[in-house]
């Protein structure tokens, strides 16, 4: 290892807690983006469902504040708004910041035995160039038309001049182009971090799972990313310079033009890996969390980790399941149709090694543990409902409805935010010296997981009756109005689930100034990030230590009365 | 937080009552399967090929359900059984022997096989029986429409009584479509502007409307009567609104309706104005 | 050197990859997306993604207000602000009173070089600006970004989408000769027209009302809300239903006037049999008064008109096509009384008897509730008109 020697601590305010390259402030800084981003989205997702349930009435409270041309009533236009915003917002400038961005510059360094991340300035700009796409994408709510209608998936040509005028769809694609980059930088710094500052004695297979997300979520990263930016920089040629990439001609006219298929597929491309980028971080948090409460190891360390390493390799040849019903040739849909369920296995196995973790364990359950058992609950749901949409026969009918959108929120948003959760009370007590309340947590659990179940089951069976997605209104056509008691059903649980956010809001505030003070080690946990004093210096390790045993060598029967055993000690002969 | 020093410990309390009505409304909702999908299911199939999705629909259900059974208990054993108390210890085991490897794979492969092959191959003859076995374009029974998608609403072209797309009595209707039963229905679409989608939910039935290029679907319906139209794919402000109305007659009925639509479209037929003439080269 | 080649050999792959050995977006004839493509057609006006479109108006507009007679219903209602003032103008010595609104936004003037006097009303620039932008968002994709009717989605349409830069409204329910008020546009915007793509849009009163400002700056010079000519009208009215509890009255006597009095059946097919039909108006039995006169006759008007093509307009067959107005008896009393501006349907109000056009309201509706949508009663009722079918 070059140059293990010691940075100089930076003394001024702005380099410190501003302009930082230390990952443990930047990951702080993730954190916090991404926690005021979920709840702006979150927010907007309460609106959603109040129209919903609720068609044509004015908003309480904030409805004539925010609407007030149109009396305190969300009309079509703004409610495209609202979804296409609340799904950028959550998937780029909630969950990304804050399971890549936060977790993975936190765990990194620190569960690596490293300093820092290997290339610090550019981690630090990987951090403000997401700020920045965020400014841009908050700016675009504020020119004339307002903000992009055409949904997070923007596609043509609904997305070019023909379908949205004004900037905020151009502004929109810049933001996530910003975005995007932002990932890219985050992902090379992550791979280079992981491959070359490994401490001495941590081989590939003694490395916590939770790396091994990081890492191959990092690598889609890198390799995805750029598609979507491509596709970002050719909408906004389209729509800037009046290129048609993706606008075609009317087919009566004859004359030239271009696909807006094109965009689907390079979307898709991007889209597809993006939803596993969301979920790898969790699913390596949740294999690592498992073991550690389970006081067990993490069973079939080797084949979670090819699992995982399979669903990367995948990821990006089952795209076309988005697009069964565009027009694609047969050969080509089935073929897709083979892939996503041949995806599903590694998926599977990942299930079968957790749950083979905490059988026979001795569980701790607390609030960390108990979210990790909700994402293995919630991706269960959703993942199995991902079968329906797999099949073509059955997704030609599903495709846009509401089927949809509550599998792709248990999978996606669920999974992923209940990993979050769980990594958020687990590394609290390092990140921020203090305990989190664990009874607050445990109510944060149950008010969560129940409500949560009923929004997106009730999405299953709104779907399965045929109501699409997207829809201002579900009253107006006469085949869907009986349908309506379920959207009532859903907003109701779905209020109950965002005031339940409100625990966990003040749980967070409350003990990141005025929680019990932590102990160096309060979960009893081996990896190396544990071995750390608290508050962790800027330096992370005096010494590089050198790695012994593996991440998950609990309940070893040599151990005698301790059940864990830290990374950097030996196994007793 | 026991400072009122209550006999027993408000938190876990309040934490295993709500585990437990988690675990009754799991319960109460898979008893009540049947009973939701008949107030809140599509309406019944009324194409030749509906059934195929409403079978192959509850046969993933069964196998699903199963499966997430089995999850389930899986997560509720350990969570009581397995708690930490003094003296609990866990199993120290990698899952590393020969036997767990094997194990592992017979596993994902029975997963594979009930789970995904099984459905696979049910799927694949669905499309090629029904969903994509698009009708022969040259049996006279095939009635043909095209279909224009636009900013909210649906155009029809049906060919009238000449059998030809592109003539004076070409039967236009917005927002209505009527169409013969038993007789297989074959559909060419575009837009004019943006992406849209053709859903039929009582024949079960979608397919996109792209500009600049022509799908094609088809179905054919078993029952007469009203049925839906509503688009399906985000077309703006208005996309909620795209909404439909299929008809469909029985033979002697349509031959009616038909040989009427066609006078009445000649009647409206104007040759100067070429801008209306938006028939397009059907497509197979 | 070898780095060289690398290089150059990559830099040739990659060029070669972006210059397609045929144009990847075209398909080839006989592709199941695809059409022939091998004629090059000139290119549309939508052929292209629209670039620059404005949404900022800079200027103010004074347009045509309505009336004195809606004035002078203003000052009953808001007598603060309107005011009756007798020598409100003076022109070349000689006064003219005229009413005055305290805040400025109506104005009575004087037109030298036409020498006329009318009321005009004024809209800022701001709330145009508000108009256009709802417009855009809204209206645009049918309408056409300049308001002409031409829009991408109102291509092929018919009937087309409203031209705004011509003062002509067919289904206002206001006179034709007159411009429709803000009321009865709003009215129309919200209700919608059956059986069009011209749905009933779900925006507010606020939105509403600075799109339809905006729609009326659209007249050119000289032309609708621009012309010192032109008057403002507002919605036909009616002293109330005088058939209310007869409605199978009313029904008669309809078919009567439409078949007699009107002759509708001049434009609109006859759904009597010839018997009856002379029977009605006295003629010897036997007369045809127009062949095939259970169908409509189509008409060329002048004034609508799409890529300079006169619009051939079908009056509807009751039993048959949509009533694009309303089909309730009111609505139908409006539309009949009004007339649809710019075509051969006249305005009734007028020639004919309040309670007559009540009449025909109900026998219209009747024709559409027993016929229409339902094939078979309607094929059995029609052929029993047409002799020897």
């Amino acid at each position: 290892m070059s140059g293990d020697h010691i940075h100089a601590e930076p003394t001024s305010f702005w380099k410190k807690h501003v302009f930082s390259v230390d990952h443990k402030v930047i990951a702080k800084q993730f954190m916090w983006f991404g926690l005021l981003w979920l709840l702006i989205g979150g927010l907007m997702a309460m609106m959603i469902r109040w129209q919903l349930a609720n068609p044509g009435m004015a908003v309480p409270l904030v409805g004539n504040l925010l609407f007030s041309r149109t009396d305190g009533v969300i009309d079509p236009a703004t409610y495209n708004m609202l979804f296409t915003m609340h799904g950028t917002i959550m998937i780029f400038l909630g969950l990304t910041p804050i399971l890549i961005g936060a977790f993975g510059n936190w765990c990194i360094p620190l569960m690596i035995g490293a300093r820092d991340m290997i290339f610090p300035l550019l981690n630090m700009l990987s951090f403000w160039t997401v700020v920045l796409g965020g400014l841009v994408g908050l700016y675009s709510m504020f020119v004339p038309l307002g903000a992009t209608e055409a949904g997070w998936t923007g596609y043509p040509t609904l997305s070019t001049t023909v379908g949205t005028q004004g900037s905020g769809e151009t502004l929109w694609a810049l933001a996530v182009f910003l975005i995007g980059l932002s990932s890219i930088m985050g992902g090379i710094n992550y791979i280079t971090t992981i491959i070359r500052l490994r401490a001495p004695g941590m081989g590939w297979m003694d490395m916590p799972l939770t790396i091994w997300g990081m890492l191959f979520t990092a690598v889609l990263n890198v390799l995805f990313l750029p598609v979507i930016g491509s596709a970002m920089l050719l909408l906004i040629m389209d729509r800037v310079f009046g290129t048609t990439f993706f606008v075609p001609a009317s087919i009566m006219s004859g004359a030239s033009g271009g696909d807006p298929i094109l965009y689907q597929h390079l979307f898709w491309i991007f889209g597809h890996p993006e939803v596993y980028i969301l979920i790898l971080p969790a699913w390596g948090l949740v294999s690592d969390l498992l073991s550690f409460f389970a006081r067990k190891p993490a069973f079939g360390y080797k084949v979670t980790v090819g699992a995982m390493f399979a669903v990367t390799l995948l990821s990006a040849v089952v795209y076309g399941h988005h697009m069964f019903t565009t027009g694609l040739s047969a050969m080509l849909g089935e073929s897709f149709m083979l892939l996503t369920m041949i995806i599903s296995v590694p998926g599977e196995i990942l299930f079968f090694n957790w749950l083979h973790t905490i059988w026979r364990g001795s569980l701790r359950l607390t609030s960390a543990m108990l979210f990790s058992m909700g994402v293995i609950f919630v991706f269960g749901l959703g993942g199995l409902t991902g079968l329906y949409l797999a099949t073509i026969s059955t997704d030609i009918f599903l495709h846009d409805t509401y089927f949809v959108v509550g599998h792709f929120h248990l999978t996606m948003a669920a999974s992923s935010l209940f990993g979050a959760f769980a990594a958020i009370y687990f590394f609290f007590p390092k990140m921020f010296g203090r305990m989190m309340s664990e009874r607050l947590g445990k109510i944060h659990f149950w008010t969560t997981i129940i409500p949560l179940t009923v929004v997106f089951c009730t999405m299953f069976i709104s779907g399965y009756g045929g109501m699409p997605r997207r829809y201002y209104d579900h009253t107006s056509a006469s085949y869907l109005a009986p349908l309506q008691h379920l959207n009532v059903i859903t907003t109701t649980a779905a209020f109950i689930l965002g005031a339940a956010q409100l625990i966990f809001a003040w749980n967070f505030v409350r003990s990141r100034w005025w929680g019990a003070k932590a102990p160096d080690n309060p979960w009893e946990v081996g990896t190396l990030d544990w071995t750390t004093p608290t508050p962790v210096p800027h330096y992370n390790f005096k010494e590089i230590p050198v790695v012994h045993t593996g991440p998950h060598e609990f309940s070893h029967p040599k151990l005698g009365d301790r059940d864990w055993i830290s990374q950097t000690d030996k196994l007793p002969a | 937080m026991n400072a009122l020093r209550l006999s027993f410990n408000p938190a876990k309390t309040l934490t295993r009552v709500l585990a437990s009505s988690f675990a009754l409304f799991l319960f109460s909702a898979g008893v009540s399967a049947q009973d939701v999908v008949n107030r809140w299911g599509p309406t019944p199939s009324a194409s030749s090929y509906g059934d195929d999705f409403d079978d192959l629909f509850w046969l993933i259900t069964a196998l699903v359900s199963v499966s997430f059974a089995l999850v389930v208990i899986l997560l509720v054993v350990p969570l009581i059984r397995d708690r930490a108390r003094p003296g609990k210890k866990a199993s120290y085991d990698h899952g590393t022997s020969l036997h767990d490897k094997r194990f592992t794979a017979c596993v994902s492969i029975l997963v594979f096989v009930v789970l995904d092959a099984w459905v696979l191959v049910i799927a694949m003859e669905d499309l090629q029986t029904g969903f994509w076995n698009y009708p022969n374009p040259d049996n006279a029974a095939t009635y043909k429409v095209e279909v224009l998608g636009q900013q909210w609403a649906w155009n029809f072209r049906a060919t009238g009584l000449d059998g030809e797309f592109g003539t004076p009595d070409d039967i236009l209707t917005t927002n209505t479509l009527t169409v013969p039963k038993d007789r297989p229905v074959s559909l060419n679409f575009t837009s004019k502007d943006v992406i849209h989608s053709f859903f039929l939910p009582d024949m079960r039935t979608k397919r996109d409307v792209n500009p600049g290029s022509v799908n094609i679907a088809w179905f054919e319906p078993v029952i007469a009567g009203d049925f839906d139209i509503l688009c399906a794919e985000l077309c703006g402000f208005a996309h909620y609104q795209m909404y439909g109305k299929l008809h469909v007659l029985e033979q002697d009925v349509f031959d009616t309706w038909e040989k009427e639509a066609s006078l009445m479209a000649q009647a409206a037929y104007d040759k100067n104005d070429t801008e209306a003439h938006w028939a397009w080269e059907w497509q197979e | 050197m070898k780095r060289l080649t690398l290089l150059l050999a990559g830099a040739a792959l990659s060029l070669g990859m972006t210059l397609p050995a045929s144009d990847p977006l075209t398909v080839s004839e006989g592709d199941e997306h695809g059409h022939d493509s091998s004629a090059s057609a000139p290119e549309g006006p939508h052929d292209r993604p629209p670039l620059d479109v404005v949404l900022d108006i800079h200027t103010d507009a004074w347009l045509r207000a309505p009336s004195e007679d809606w004035f002078e219903a203003q000052a009953e209602l808001d007598p603060d602000r309107f005011s009756y003032v007798d020598d409100l103008l003076d022109i070349d010595g000689d006064t003219e009173g005229g009413y005055q609104d305290k805040l400025g936004e109506y104005e009575l003037r004087y037109d030298a070089e036409e020498d006329e006097i009318a009321y005009w009303q004024y809209v800022s620039a701001d709330q145009l600006t508000q108009g256009r932008r709802d417009y855009v968002q809204f209206c645009s994709s049918c309408h056409g970004f300049d308001g002409d009717g031409y829009g991408r989605s109102g291509q092929h349409l018919r009937p087309p989408p409203r031209n705004f830069t011509k003062p002509f409204f067919k289904f206002t329910k206001v006179p034709g000769h007159l411009l429709p008020s803000d009321e009865s546009l709003i009215l129309l915007v919200e209700r919608g027209l059956n059986g069009t793509p011209m749905l009933p849009w779900a925006l507010s009163r606020d939105q509403l009302n600075d799109i339809i400002q905006y729609l009326k700056s659209l007249s050119p010079e000289g032309v609708g809300w621009r012309d010192v000519y032109s008057e403002v009208g507002h919605i036909v009215e009616s002293d109330g239903d005088p058939w209310t509890g007869r409605e199978a009255e009313a029904i008669q006597a309809g078919q009567d006037v439409y078949h007699g009095t009107a002759k509708c059946y001049s434009c609109h097919p006859g759904y009597v049999t010839p018997e009856k039909l002379a029977e009605i108006n006295g003629l010897p039995a036997g007369s045809m008064p127009r062949e095939n006169f259970t169908y409509p006759i189509a008409k060329i008007t002048e004034n609508y008109e799409v890529q300079g093509v006169p619009m051939l307009l079908l009056p509807p067959d009751f039993t048959w096509q949509d009533v694009r107005a309303g089909t309730t008896p009111l609505e139908l009393f409006e539309t009949i009384g009004a007339g649809i501006g710019g075509t051969a349907m006249p305005q009734w109000k007028g020639s004919l008897s309040d309670k007559d056009i009540w009449a025909m309201a109900y026998y219209v509706r009747s024709l559409i509730e027993t016929y229409k949508g339902h094939p078979e009663k309607r094929a059995e009722f029609m052929s029993s008109l047409r002799t020897g079918r």
